[in-house]
């Protein structure tokens, strides 16, 4: 089971950040993630595997300095 | 009081004004040439127009300079004002000030929004905008005391030179019991040999019990306030509480400062965590989108640069509250203490950094290919010591170094340094020089601007190439984004009024990551409401990061996320519950572009203010170098390919690179087309009489400006 902005979530084997996101809605402006605390950018996406027990949290649409 | 050697010169005691709804209605003029102080009226229609901050000191500067005024002609004026808003405890960002002359770099008006509690100490002192002009014949102390209601002016000596050590002493010496009381603008010694001289604004740290600074960085006001023989501008306030800017209706100013507080404490630890990592969280989030400046902003990411981000800089920050204005949630402003330098007059020594934020990591830090925070602190504090804009610095010190890798620059002109990428020592060596006038440093203290011609003129070096990696546009150094992906933000900093500064619009992940906006007509809508409504936050004395940095959970589910509706409404309650004056989130836009417009009016008056002046260098829009496009070939081949339909089997680089470069700047040259049109300007951009007329800024001398340009 992983957690993913509070709420719990299946866990597979393989699993990466794009694969949650394709499950999620409204993830469009979705370019950065924190898995379990470190940052993670779109071009990142599909190649990060999720470990089991893995919290997640969607950033916000960037709004730079 | 302590025992620093300032003698009084004028003391005039004054009335002070009331607040009433966020104003004073008063405004106040130090002339040095004569010490004549003034308290003037600000008039009913001028505040109805200009709403305060940036537009009260554009309007004082219009009036005071003329379109032969030079950056150090006496009658140039330095205007510091709040905002209607500015000043309000507890309301996140609400205690900027707003600084404005015309710049030593660029000519024309400048404005940099900076913290410290400087801005509302002025006006609960009485003033909305202060202007300073005249020079100075002697170094010259201002204090404006709204506890004991007098304006004094001194003459000083024997002040410690940097700007640290000033606001120190000064702080103690005009409330030695209550330093929260005070808060200073002081400027360092690079301020007078550079022209890129920042100032710093300085608040009380109740918790540390030390003196803690921001900067107003950008365009060298530091520059022309050190020309004045300005040391310091002091001032001195007691109490501020939600009741002093006296508002229309207390009841809603709580409840609204109330939910945007509770929103920022409740989201920022899930969202950025600016209160634990600054805006360093910034560093990996640009280098894994290719965004983050690297040698000159030839490259956008670097394998090292986990090393100077926020993994870092989270455990080095000292802990504590670091809001540069009262009670603000956000508390981005960190510090690191018992730094110690090892080059320079603090060499051994233990100081504290105020910083450093995204901006100086990345500008002086992977743009010189220095990855290294020990390196980056020490540039971060000797900066703000010697009072110089970390931007400029870092940019202008990024172009010297690909000069001198190109031998357009050799070791017989830096002074025997070699200025290759990544040199720590040689980089704390050149600020030193800056600082101090000599050597290498003193040519590179001028800007890009001015090196390009030296470097050409004295050296040989080729002046196209310089022209096309010199990341300046307008005299105006870049700030430290990549934009070549994104032609939004190249729009963002090529359009921008006073030069390239990220603070009118960040479009690059809403264009480049995103797509949101793929034609002309969406990118130039775009640079037509965040200019605006980003405008909107120096009029009314406020803080940007608070609007979209955290936004509400639900925000994504809106129809333009980015604009983070809830929050423009959340604004536009702030200030009708302050100013009594009723607004929706619409009207924000429309009081801002009269003052926007207004503006690139005054770069007209100032001789600049048309499309050419909105060049940028090619290197903000595509490679410059066969190494470049290499660098990211498989991009830019199939951008020729797919988006320019061009058969490039038979290219080599060298043509790749001249064709991308033509159709991009063809797309630049289309983007200015669309975005004048949207904001109501001719094709050499410039606002059409309607444009004046709907603003309703269609004074005679604007009028006359604009038929001087053909316009009628
Ligand atoms: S958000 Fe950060 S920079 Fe802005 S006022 Fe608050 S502490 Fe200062």
């Amino acid at each position: 089971m992983i957690n993913v902005d509070e709420k719990k979530m299946p866990w597979f084997e393989g699993m990466t950040i794009a694969s949650i996101l394709e499950q999620i809605e409204d993830t469009q402006f979705c370019s950065v993630i924190r898995l379990n605390g470190k940052l993670v950018s779109s071009p990142k996406f599909s190649e990060t595997i999720v470990p089991d027990n893995s919290t997640i949290q969607l950033l916000p649409l960037v709004a730079g300095g | 009081m302590g025992q620093l050697n300032l003698k009084e010169t004028t003391s005039v005691s004054y009335e002070r004004a009331e607040v009433k709804k966020g104003y004073t209605d008063f405004s106040l003029r130090i002339n040095l040439d004569t010490n004549n102080i003034s308290i003037t009226p600000i008039e009913e229609a001028v505040k109805e127009k200009f709403i305060g901050g940036k537009g009260y000191d554009l309007w004082m500067m219009w009036n005071a300079v003329s379109a032969n005024t030079k950056w150090d002609s006496p009658e140039n004026a330095i205007c510091i004002s709040s905002g209607p808003l500015g000043g309000t405890p507890g309301y996140p960002g609400a205690g900027k000030s707003i600084v404005t002359t015309i710049s030593p770099l660029t000519g024309a008006p400048i404005d940099s929004n900076v913290g410290g509690y400087f801005g509302p100490y002025k006006k609960f002192s009485g003033f909305d905008v202060i202007q300073i002009d005249g020079k100075a014949a002697e170094d010259t102390v201002i204090l404006i005391d709204g506890i004991e209601n007098k304006i004094k002016v001194f003459s000083a000596s024997d002040l410690p030179e940097d700007s640290y050590e000033m606001s120190a002493a000064l702080t103690h010496y005009f409330d030695e019991k209550k330093p929260v009381n005070v808060s200073i603008v002081t400027a360092g010694p690079g301020a007078a040999k550079t022209y890129f001289g920042c100032l710093n604004f300085s608040w009380w740290d109740a918790g540390r019990k030390r003196v803690r600074y921001k900067q107003a960085g950008r365009g060298g006001i530091g520059t022309v306030f050190a020309n004045k023989k300005v040391k310091a501008v002091v001032a001195r306030f007691g109490a501020v509480s939600m009741k002093s800017n006296n508002p229309a209706d207390l009841d809603a100013l709580k409840q609204v400062t109330k939910a945007h507080a509770k929103e920022i404490n409740t989201l920022d630890p899930k969202q950025n965590r600016m209160a634990i990592v600054g805006t360093t969280h910034l560093i990996p989030i640009m280098n894994d989108h290719d965004c983050l400046p690297v040698h000159n902003f030839k490259f956008g990411s670097h394998p090292e640069s986990h090393v100077i981000g926020e993994d870092v800089f989270q455990y080095i920050f000292d802990k504590g509250f670091d809001g540069c204005w009262r009670g603000c949630s956000v508390a981005c402003a960190h510090g690191v203490k018992d730094f110690s330098p090892f080059t320079g007059p603090y060499r051994g020594t233990k100081v504290f950094v105020d910083g450093p934020e995204y901006e100086t990591v990345a500008g002086c830090g992977s743009n010189l290919g220095i990855f290294d925070a020990q390196t980056i602190l020490e540039i971060n504090f000797y900066c703000d010591a010697y009072g110089l804009d970390t931007i400029s610095v870092g940019t202008s010190i990024g172009f010297v170094m690909e000069c001198f890798e190109n031998n357009l620059i050799t070791l017989d002109q830096t002074g025997g340094m070699d200025l290759s990428f990544g040199s720590r020592y040689n980089t704390l060596e050149l600020i030193h020089q800056m600082a101090r006038g000599k050597g290498f440093g003193t040519i590179v203290g001028k800007g890009i601007r001015k090196m390009k011609a030296i470097f050409a003129k004295d050296f040989g070096a080729d002046p196209k190439f310089m022209q096309d990696i010199g990341m300046e546009s307008k005299g105006l150094e870049f700030s430290e984004y990549i934009t070549k992906e994104s032609l939004a933000q190249q729009g963002g900093y090529g359009l921008a009024l006073k030069g390239p500064q990220h603070d009118e619009a960040w479009l690059i992940f809403l264009d480049m990551v995103h797509n949101f906006m793929p034609t002309f007509e969406e990118k130039a809508e775009a640079l037509h409401w965040f200019p605006m409504f980003r405008t909107w936050f120096g009029l009314c004395g406020l803080c940007k990061l608070p609007w979209n940095d955290i936004v509400p959970e639900d925000n994504k589910n809106t129809k333009e996320p980015a604009k983070v509706a809830k929050h423009v409404g959340w604004y536009a309650q702030f200030f009708s519950a302050v100013t009594g004056r009723k607004v929706d989130s619409n009207d924000l836009i429309t009081m801002s572009e009269a003052v926007y417009n207004f503006q690139r009016i005054f770069n007209l008056k100032m001789g600049y203010g048309t499309r050419e002046h909105d060049t940028v260098p090619y290197r903000s829009m595509g490679p410059v170098t066969v190494e470049e496009y290499q660098s990211r070939a498989e991009r830019y081949d199939t951008q020729l390919i797919e988006k320019y339909d061009m058969d490039i089997s038979q290219m080599d680089t060298k043509s790749k690179v001249a064709a991308l470069r033509q159709k991009r700047e063809e797309q630049y040259e289309l983007l200015k087309d669309a975005v004048y049109t949207r904001r109501g300007w001719t094709s050499n951009g410039i606002p059409t009489i309607e444009t004046v007329k709907r603003l309703g800024i269609d004074y005679p001398e604007v009028m006359e400006i604009l038929k001087k340009n053909g316009i009628e």
